[in-house]
């Protein structure tokens, strides 16, 4: 059973959270404070953090930074605030996924679920990723579409590859500038939209109504389908 | 006839009696003197001249004097005619002796008749002068009056009165200093011209009159006289004062005017704020009453709703809670947009990936309308505010589906055009008649669905006032399918947008 770590300083917005992920499996610990969540995060080592970012105490986003020294739980950031730039402080600061209030406790849980599933993959992932007809094969770099070979150059198919082996997870630009260009990236914002467009137009993907690469616009992209189920595997 | 030589000038002459100067009376006495000296010399010269058409010639050079310097010449010319006829022309001649009883007469006579002649024709003279003086004031009084009533800025119109006034006493200049709602006012006659430092006035011929009405003062009017018309007559000064109360009066107006009109706009808001105040409690407490009237349903432990019934009263919760948040999110974009918070947060997007996320979060609210997108691949990144212009299409779609039937269809387009990108979504519904397309876009405008579910009257005005703020156009039109159409323009580089938004400014 998972354990997750619930902070918000709203005890209303608690008890829902209690109720609906205590409902749907998982056990629960809960903190009204940064500091009290810092405390509980190091002593019980939970699965997972639900945590709002209008503390009393101390701001989320150094509750974000804090965490990150010691800790690689995931991190799903609750807010009432939507402009990109604080979704994307969050995010850059170490956080998973941002969702904002008030929100859908189903669209919750399956962040916590995809969330969950990416810390739960065994160490050797599987060599081959399918995603209805798309297949991408990791070991060999090779992707093909219905069978089809899909070419790539080698940095549309790095950026394929940041994407989709963070299913749900929403990578800001500055995360996928650095880890396909380099650590001197970060600001080039542009080239993403260039790269996502060719990738896009490969994959046969409608950036109006996608099924892979959703833009959350100002602030990253998030790879859309959970991989396939492995036959070898199950 | 030949005496005398100045031709009559009857107003400067009238007015010159009151001014002083030794200049002024040597004339009097010169012109008083050369009269009779001149009539003398003409009766001399003149062949068989008696002491009769002699005392003609000197009652002409008496009326003369009179009309050309005023009364006292006539009468130094009368006193100067007694002795001149006397010494010349009664004999004992070259003597002031008097002979015979006749020319006594004769002379006592003539006393009489140039006295008379001399007080007609000044007085003739003063009527004439006073006249003409009665005659400028009227017309100059008129042309205050039509300044005073012509419409247009308060400067106008006051500098129109200080005008006329100078014009009227032939002042250098003049200058108005006032104060009107707390706002000063200097209008100077003429105007300055640029590049001068500030005329230098003679501060020996200024007079200042106070702006003053019977409720207050207003500040002063200060006039400089030309050398020749110093001092002031109490004509003048009447005249100015005038001129001085019409200017105060038209500063009176002013500010009453500006008073009504900001008492006006105090309740014009006040009226706002109340509609505001009105509108938004009813649609906080609308959706909360059907919260709670469901909820409270559920709580009730007797069992009496069925699976169906149940998932009913948990659909309406949800959607009115969606709609209290999206209520409330309008409400503060509104407070945002009021306090002039609107400023767009620029990145580089792509619109279509703007389109897809709305539409990617809206689709639990569209899943019974079709929505076709038809996108035209060329179109490019536009700096634009992600956020915002998210809220802007989730308003306008949320409209193209509250007054669409289910089932219906909405088309979402964008194309490039010219540096511009226009985004236009199309419904099926009923339409928007072409009267109301302006006033949709106006706050707490709501258009009558026909079961009281409209909006709030916000989501159209907020959508316009970001499309504005990122220097672009919004707006309706018929649907080729007979429904709505929103347009909007958004431009594609960020700097164009801020010139448009500077330019519309100014």
């Amino acid at each position: 059973m998972s354990t997750i770590l619930v902070v918000d300083d709203e005890p209303q917005i608690r008890r829902a959270l209690r109720t609906a992920l205590s409902a749907h499996g998982y056990a629960t610990i809960e903190a009204g404070a940064g500091e009290a969540a810092l405390d509980a995060a190091a002593s019980r080592q939970p699965d997972l953090v639900v945590l709002d970012l209008g503390l009393p105490d101390i701001d989320g986003v150094e509750v974000i930074e804090r965490l990150r020294g010691w800790s690689d739980v995931p991190v799903i950031v609750l807010s009432v605030r939507d402009d990109q730039a604080g979704k994307v402080k969050a995010l850059d600061a170490g956080a998973d996924d941002y969702l904002t209030k008030p929100f859908a406790m189903e669209e919750l849980l399956a962040r916590v679920r995809a969330a969950l599933r990416r810390t739960e993959r065994p160490g050797s992932a599987p060599a081959t990723l399918r995603f209805g007809p798309l297949a991408v094969d990791l070991a060999r770099r090779l992707v093909t579409d219905d069978g089809e070979l899909v070419h790539l150059t080698p940095t549309e198919y790095d950026l394929l590859e940041a994407l989709l082996t963070n299913p749900g997870k929403l990578l800001t630009h500055a995360w996928l500038l650095r880890r396909v260009w380099g650590p001197n990236y970060g600001d080039e914002s542009h080239y993403l939209r260039v790269y996502v467009r060719q990738l896009r137009q490969k994959l046969r993907d409608d950036a109006s109504s996608p099924v892979y690469i959703l833009t959350e616009p100002g602030v990253g992209y998030r790879w859309l389908p959970d991989p396939d189920p492995d036959p070898l595997r199950t | 006839m030949d005496e005398p030589t100045t031709t009559a000038q009857p107003a400067p002459a009238g007015l010159g009696a009151h001014r002083g100067g030794a200049l002024h009376w040597l004339r009097i006495v010169v012109l008083g003197l050369a009269a009779p000296g001149a009539a003398t010399l003409i009766a001399l010269v003149l062949p068989h001249a008696g002491i009769a058409s002699a005392a003609c010639l000197y009652l002409l050079a008496i009326a003369g004097a009179a009309v050309a310097a005023g009364p006292v010449a006539g009468m130094i010319a009368a006193i100067g005619g007694f002795l001149g006829l006397n010494y010349f022309f009664t004999p004992p001649e070259h003597t002031l002796k008097v002979r015979s009883a006749d020319d006594a007469i004769a002379l006592g006579v003539y006393l009489v008749v140039a006295a008379l002649v001399g007080a007609l024709v000044t007085r003739v003279t003063a009527e004439r002068a006073r006249a003409a003086r009665r005659e400028q004031e009227a017309r100059s009084m008129h042309r205050v009056a039509s300044a005073f009533l012509s419409p247009g800025p308060l400067e106008r119109i006051v500098g129109d009165l200080a005008a006329t006034l100078a014009d009227v006493l032939s002042l250098e200049r003049t200058e108005i200093r006032a104060v009107v709602s707390d706002r000063p006012i200097t209008v100077r006659h003429p105007p300055p011209r640029p590049g001068e430092d500030g005329p230098h006035d003679d501060a020996s011929r200024r007079f200042d009159l106070p702006l003053t009405t019977a409720s207050g003062s207003y500040g002063t009017l200060i006039a400089y006289a030309t050398p020749s018309r110093w001092p002031p007559t109490e004509e003048e000064l009447g005249l100015a004062r005038a001129v001085a109360g019409q200017i105060a009066a038209a500063l009176e107006l002013a500010e009453l005017d500006e008073r009504v009109s900001r008492a006006r706009t105090e309740a014009d808001a006040s009226a706002a704020r109340a509609a505001l105040f009105s509108s938004v409690t009813h649609d906080l407490r609308t959706p909360l009453a059907s919260i709670k009237a469901s909820v409270t349903s559920l709580m009730d432990h007797e069992g009496r709703y069925d699976e169906v019934q149940r998932d009913e009263l948990l659909g309406t919760i949800l959607q009115e809670a969606d709609r209290l948040n999206r209520l409330v999110g309008n409400i503060l974009d509104l407070a945002r947009m009021r306090a002039g918070a609107l400023t767009p947060d620029r990145v580089q997007v792509d619109v279509e990936d703007v389109i897809g996320s709305v539409l990617a979060r809206m689709r639990p609210s569209l899943k019974d309308r079709n929505v076709r997108t038809l996108l035209r691949p060329d179109l490019p990144a536009v700096a634009l505010d992600p956020t915002q212009i998210d809220q802007v299409l989730t308003n306008v779609i949320e409209n193209a589906v509250r007054f669409s039937p289910a089932g219906g269809t909405i088309v979402i387009s964008a194309s490039r055009w010219e540096s511009f990108v226009e985004i236009r979504i199309a419904d099926d519904g009923p339409g928007i008649p072409a009267e109301e397309r302006e006033q949709v876009f106006q706050e707490f405008y709501r258009r009558d669905r026909g079961d009281g579910r409209g909006g709030t009257g916000l989501g159209l005005a907020i959508a316009k006032a970001i499309v504005q703020a990122h220097g672009g156009r919004i707006w309706a039109e018929g649907s080729p399918a007979g429904g709505a159409l929103i347009a909007l323009r958004l431009p594609v580089a960020a700097e164009t947008a801020d010139a448009e938004t500077s330019t519309a400014r100014r």
